[in-house]
């Protein structure tokens, strides 16, 4: 039996996470410059190349931050644009841009031996650093949600109060039940921006196992 | 990767291991009068342990008398009920002998001889899997040493008995995927002093595996603490539904080896274990309260305080000690380990200042000086542990120092053996250390080397209450 694994398209895996209680950053496809500068209004956004080819977005240069005004985001678009032309096949995501906070990652994948697992680390230039993760067997429970968490070096960097500590929490819980329960081989929430007991899920990657 | 390997994993019934285990008569197939012969040691190790169940040695060429023992030319000659058959003839003759045992309807085999898997011999191997299947026989192995059971005084290890020094009876019940493993730390554990319950080499695992055995012990009511060296797992989610309830029960100490790429490049070409992240083994491990092992020395380390020790959950340590610096070091060893020094009550420190000498400074750690003898140290012990500041006792008695002798090792174990708080006790040292040691751990009281080894022996015990949800009611 071969499995067949897909990107799911951004906005629905977007809505998948909803439907899980995990809010992301809000952020609609826009086919032009024009409607990504209506979207933005009078905030700054985000410009995201979404293709199967560009996953890594950052390292692909296929992403642009912080733009603001009519001038910027006209710019910006028409940059993505060109670059993005060679992909083929590709969106063009605006998304508001996240607050300052820390980076985590929550993800999933399956392990040959165990199953679904799931991943809590911290995110963010530390990542490669510092290899700070925590993984569990899906489904977790709570006590297993806060082990995962307290199993971590950076675990007062990411959650200094208990306010913080139950936003971490309960999206670890939320995400190992969206996982659990869903057919998808991989889940990655990442980076998940934590600032002041609260979040946003700015990128979603989800690989649905289409059999 | 195989997305959907966690559902259609091939799910069958635990074998079980009891006829294995606890034969009323068992078969050695490839017995032999040749001493150079694997058979030959494994008759000898039933004799000199004293099997008293049947024994019937099978040989093709020999149907004379091996040993003693009438000999058979066939298992189907036997004619009379054979629980297990123990296979110890060349790889190649090994399904045609269990083909055989199927029909005579003996309950469980042990395939001793190496030979398949591990050499990249699968067909072989996976005859033998399909003949288990046939007769419903559990087979264990092949390549392995097999198993001891102490009560039931069953011994397949081919090893001479004066290589190696076997554990006396007791709680701990010892799995080894490797056999090498296996019987090096069988060998260690007959120095340590605790006993065990049965050991089990299940080498390839073709049939018989982890899942199978882990059940069998949890099930197995002389074991008390099981003690596991694997190097990976065959059915991952089988593995998963056993380790749920049997840290319920009791204590698993783990360890597994591969943990680095290029070990898992070595268990792998030797007892072609299936893979698997060691993150995920490490997920699962802590996830449902295993005990993780980081070595042999602390395998036998957790084995013993988890085989002796009443439970808890509390962390406040008690040390007392005839040794200031020794008392330093285990200062050290709890923080360095998560635990913390235990503040006595004013009313204990009351007693203690009236019991001991002025030289000695009441608090935590209590040194009580290198002339403490066996009446301070009972005055101590007994005034800390009914202290209700105190969840457990570090207790360093050096033994090298004037006051302590004899009678501080009888001490401690009247005080070990009605104790509701767990207590190690750290007696670093030589000869005259190593007899006041013997004397304690033939005793149950754990004794360690080192302040490290007595606090990270302490911290397992305390996981695995903790893990359990411990309530403070004694459990053994």
């Amino acid at each position: 039996m071969e499995d067949v694994m897909a990107l799911m398209d951004y906005m629905e895996a977007s809505g998948l996470v909803a439907r899980y209680g995990i809010h992301a950053t809000r952020g609609a496809y826009v086919n032009s410059a024009e409607e990504a500068v209506g979207f933005a209004g009078k905030k700054a956004v985000a410009l995201k190349v979404i293709s199967e080819e560009a996953m890594h977005k950052t390292k692909s240069g296929m992403i642009l931050l912080g733009l603001s005004g009519t001038e910027q985001i006209t710019e910006g678009y028409q940059t993505l644009s060109e670059k993005a032309k060679r992909l083929g096949n590709y969106k063009m995501l605006v998304q508001e841009m996240a607050g300052s906070g820390i980076e985590i990652i929550i993800g999933g994948k399956i392990d040959q031996q165990f199953g679904k697992l799931i991943l809590l680390g911290l995110g963010g230039i530390y990542v490669e650093t510092f290899r700070d993760f925590a993984t569990r067997v899906c489904p977790i429970t709570e006590r297993d949600a806060r082990q995962m968490l307290y199993q971590l070096r950076s675990r007062a960097v990411i959650a200094p109060d208990e306010k913080t500590e139950r936003v971490v929490t309960g999206l670890l819980m939320k995400a190992s039940k969206l996982f659990y329960e869903n057919d998808i081989s991989e889940l990655d929430l990442n980076p998940l921006i934590i600032y002041e007991g609260n979040y946003e899920a700015v990128d979603i990657r989800v690989l649905e196992d289409k059999k | 990767m195989a997305a959907e390997t966690g559902k259609d994993n091939d799910i069958r019934e635990y074998a079980d291991l009891t006829p294995i285990m606890k034969p009323s008569g068992v078969a050695i197939i490839g017995a032999s009068r040749n001493p150079d012969k694997v058979g030959h040691v494994i008759m000898q190790n039933y004799i000199d342990v004293g099997y008293s169940g049947r024994l019937y040695p099978v040989n093709l060429n020999d149907e004379g008398n091996i040993m003693g023992f009438k000999a058979y030319s066939s298992i189907s000659a036997i004619k009379r009920p054979v629980d297990l058959a123990v296979i110890a003839i060349p790889a190649k003759g090994v399904p045609k002998a269990l083909e055989e045992c199927g029909k005579a309807k003996v309950k469980g085999a042990i395939v001793v001889s190496g030979g398949f898997a591990e050499i990249g011999e699968r067909q072989l191997q996976e005859e033998l899997v399909e003949i288990s299947r046939k007769y419903r026989m559990p087979v264990m192995g092949p390549n392995c040493l097999g198993v001891m059971d102490m009560r039931s005084r069953v011994d397949t290890l081919f090893l001479p008995t004066f290589k190696i020094d076997k554990p006396g009876i007791g709680g701990v019940s010892f799995a080894s995927q490797s056999g090498a493993v296996g019987s090096s730390v069988l060998d260690m554990i007959a120095q340590e002093g605790f006993g065990i319950a049965s050991f089990i080499s299940y080498g390839n695992a073709a049939v018989v595996d982890e899942v199978d055995i882990l059940d069998y012990l949890m099930r197995d009511k002389h074991t008390k603490v099981i003690v596991f060296y694997m190097e990976g797992v065959k059915r991952g989610k089988e593995f998963i539904e056993v380790a749920r309830k049997v840290t319920k029960i009791k204590p698993v100490v783990i360890m597994k080896g591969g943990i680095t790429e290029e070990g898992a490049k070595a268990a792998s070409s030797h007892t072609a274990s299936m893979a698997g992240s060691h993150e995920a083994y490490e997920a699962v491990f802590r996830q449902f309260g295993f005990t993780e092992a980081e070595g042999i020395g602390d395998m036998l380390n957790f084995a013993k305080i988890l085989d002796t020790q009443p439970g808890t959950t509390g962390k406040r340590i008690a040390i007392i000690t005839n040794g200031g610096g020794t008392g330093v070091l285990a200062t050290d060893a709890l923080y360095k380990n998560g635990l913390e020094i235990a503040r006595l009550s004013k009313g204990s420190e009351a007693v203690l200042k009236k019991a001991m000498p002025p030289i000695v400074n009441v608090r935590m750690p209590l040194d009580m000086a290198g002339d403490a003898d066996d009446v301070r140290f009972d005055k101590a012990i007994s005034t800390i542990s009914s202290d209700p500041n105190v969840d457990a006792l570090m207790v360093i008695a050096l033994f090298q120092t004037p006051g302590a002798d004899s009678r501080v090792a009888a001490k401690l174990i009247s005080y070990n053996a009605a104790a509701a708080k767990p207590m190690v006790v750290v007696s670093p040292g030589g000869s005259y250390t190593e007899v006041h040691k013997k004397m304690m751990e033939s005793s149950g009281v754990p004794v360690y080397e080192s302040p490290e080894d007595a606090a990270r022996s302490l911290r397992a015990l305390i996981d695995y209450y903790t893990y359990r949800g411990y309530n403070g009611k004694k459990n053994r």
